[in-house]
């Protein structure tokens, strides 16, 4: 049985389609991610997954059991982390996570010693007593992540989870994330950090626009794209036109400045390296240091969401 | 028997549930400066507006007053509460726990009606304490502020099921209901007396049969059978409780 199967499913916001036809499914204690740039669709998804927004059209399941028809039967058995830490500001630490155990029938003694428990993990138990309003936003993230924990969901949801935090708050949640997998949760989380899903994910959705532009394991993505294997190479000096002279040079599909390197996108290494040894002779400079790159999943990303141009713009500058 | 484990389970849940959102009102909200103003002050304000050098006597008055008290009081934490964690995305929290809608409206009105049952007090003590006003008999005067209370509780949260981030816009929406059902409900102006044109109005307000219960303590009679004052509130309690319901799911797309 599958944690989460969608089939066909479509939101209509008035004329805007936020999500148009998507079908996907996340196997039993995988972690699942759902890339995508802003408004590409990724909270409408989860929304329609936990049951609080209605699909248009399509139908989706988790743990076999649909999420319209049986919405409070299969909320029990999920966690959710929306992408605003949502908390109240006017109860301690301690009181949003007991409140927020009672919403899912956890037993007294059963939510106190998870309480505890979650408050260590998330390294908040000097603080449950302190008024959620002094918080940091790193703290409240944490929280909410401990609220999203409290009934030891077999689903956790997390929307943007590490998005805007500190490198601690980072290691923390992410620590939590590869835990949570090991102990067979399924996660299903959204991002716009590649790197992020690149490192915590078993299997990435690519989303654009509300639709999913691939869905493979994070290393499976890079190959479909050998195109954008890339050379980086610094040479000893500066010398003007130098980015022409590099475009000029046969296989070579892309060139950028990266501070004092250049990088070469090719979809044949070997013969671009000969190609600019014997550049660097011709002119008269020496190559100070050259390696090759496999594509990244950002350039999987790019390529997939064709925002390539922004991105172009922003890391060419001379 | 299953199915029945299930449904007695669910049911625990649901009142579970019901029960820790109005104590999470209670501990957040009670105590806000304008709660307090348009729960507490406010009825007082009206009283003192419009019932103050009317003829009428104590025993007619002090009923009036816990009438149109439980009114405000009762309907004011849900209008301010739901909009504030609307803007806060607290609201999702709700909406997205393993309970019906039914319940998140049930657990917001009984904020509004402990509230209301507690704010109750203060005119019942003061007419004993200022005026001597005697009580002929408890029972209509504590199913009246019970019942009372737990209506207008559930017409709040019905009211807050608007979908608006700001308490303003509710609060004058549920004004426009509010300040005309204090003239037709038979509080100042003798159910009698009202000129027939609002005669039938009358009928439609659930503050007339939770007037006339409170009345009955303090004057011993009723316009109406006690049993179908109880029995019309009742009858809005469950209606504004699915109306609530509907709208909720309805504006939770
Ligand atoms: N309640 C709503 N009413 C109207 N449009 C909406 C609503 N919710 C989302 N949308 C639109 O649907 C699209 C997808 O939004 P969504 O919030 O799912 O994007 P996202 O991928 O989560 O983006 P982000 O990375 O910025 O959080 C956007 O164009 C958004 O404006
Ligand atoms: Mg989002």
């Amino acid at each position: 049985m599958h944690a989460i199967e969608v089939s066909h499913l479509s939101k209509q916001f008035g004329t805007l389609t936020a999500l148009d036809d998507i079908s996907f499914s996340v196997a039993e204690g995988e972690t699942f991610g759902f890339l995508g740039p802003n408004g590409a669709g990724k909270t409408t998804t989860i929304r329609i997954l936990t049951g609080i927004s209605t699909p248009s059209a399509g139908t989706a399941t988790i743990f076999g059991k649909d999420i319209i028809r049986e919405t409070i039967a299969t909320r029990k058995q999920m966690g959710i982390v929306p992408e605003t830490s949502n908390i109240y500001d006017d109860l301690t630490g301690w009181q949003n996570l007991m409140f927020t155990a009672e919403l899912y029938t956890v037993g007294k003694n059963e939510r106190e010693k998870r309480g505890r428990e979650l408050l260590e993990l998330f390294g908040l138990s000097e603080r449950r007593n302190n008024k959620v309003h002094d918080f940091s936003k790193g703290m409240k993230r944490r929280l909410t992540l401990a609220m999203g924990l409290i009934n030891d969901p077999r689903l956790l949801f997390l929307d943007e989870p590490t998005s805007g935090l500190d490198v601690q708050s980072n290691l923390i949640i992410r620590d939590v994330i590869r835990d949570l997998n090991a102990r067979g949760v399924t996660v299903f989380l959204t991002t716009h950090n590649i790197e992020e899903a690149n490192l915590t994910c078993d299997r990435v959705a690519i989303i654009n626009r509300g639709r999913i532009a691939a869905i493979d394991s994070p290393e499976r993505l890079k190959k479909t794209i050998q195109s954008v294997q890339s050379i980086e190479v610094a040479f000893d000096s500066a010398a003007a036109g130098r980015i022409e002279d590099l475009k000029q040079i046969p296989k070579v599909s892309e060139v950028r400045k990266e501070g004092d390197k250049f990088r070469l996108f090719t979809e044949d290494p070997s013969s671009v390296i000969a190609a600019i040894m014997e550049y660097a002779k011709t002119n008269n400079s020496r190559v100070l240091s050259i390696s090759t790159f496999g594509p990244s999943l950002e350039d999987v990303f790019i390529k997939l969401t064709g925002l390539e141009i922004r991105t172009k713009g922003v890391s060419t500058v001379e | 028997m299953n199915e029945v484990a299930r449904i007695h389970g669910q049911l625990y849940a649901e009142l579970h549930a019901a029960w820790a959102i109005a104590k999470k009102d209670i501990a957040i909200y009670y105590l806000k400066p304008n709660i307090i103003v348009s729960g507490a002050l406010f009825p007082l304000f009206m009283f003192l507006a419009f019932a103050v050098g009317k003829p009428a006597g104590p025993s007619v008055m002090i009923p009036g007053l816990i009438a149109i008290t439980i009114l405000f009081s009762a309907s004011s934490i849900e209008p301010v509460s739901i909009p504030i964690e609307r803007r806060m995305k607290t609201f999702d929290r709700l909406v997205s726990a393993p309970i019906s809608l039914n319940a998140v409206v049930l657990g917001e009105s009984l904020s509004g009606f402990l509230y209301s049952s507690g704010i109750a007090f203060v005119p019942f003590i003061a007419g004993m304490l200022i005026f001597g006003t005697q009580i002929l008999s408890f029972l209509p005067l504590v199913t009246g502020v019970i019942l009372t209370a737990f209506c207008f509780a559930t017409m709040g949260t019905l009211f807050a099921a608007y979908p608006t981030e700001s308490p303003g816009d509710i609060m004058s929406m549920l004004n426009m209901i509010r300040l005309p059902l204090i003239f037709i409900s038979g509080v100042f102006i003798p159910i009698e007396s009202i000129p027939s044109i609002g005669r039938i109005a009358v009928y439609f307000s659930p503050l007339t049969y939770g007037n006339d219960l409170i009345q009955a303590a303090y004057l011993g009679n009723t316009h109406f059978n006690p049993l179908i004052d109880v029995a019309m509130l009742c009858v809005f309690i469950l209606v504004f409780q699915i109306i609530a319901d509907r709208l909720y799911k309805k504006f939770n797309t």
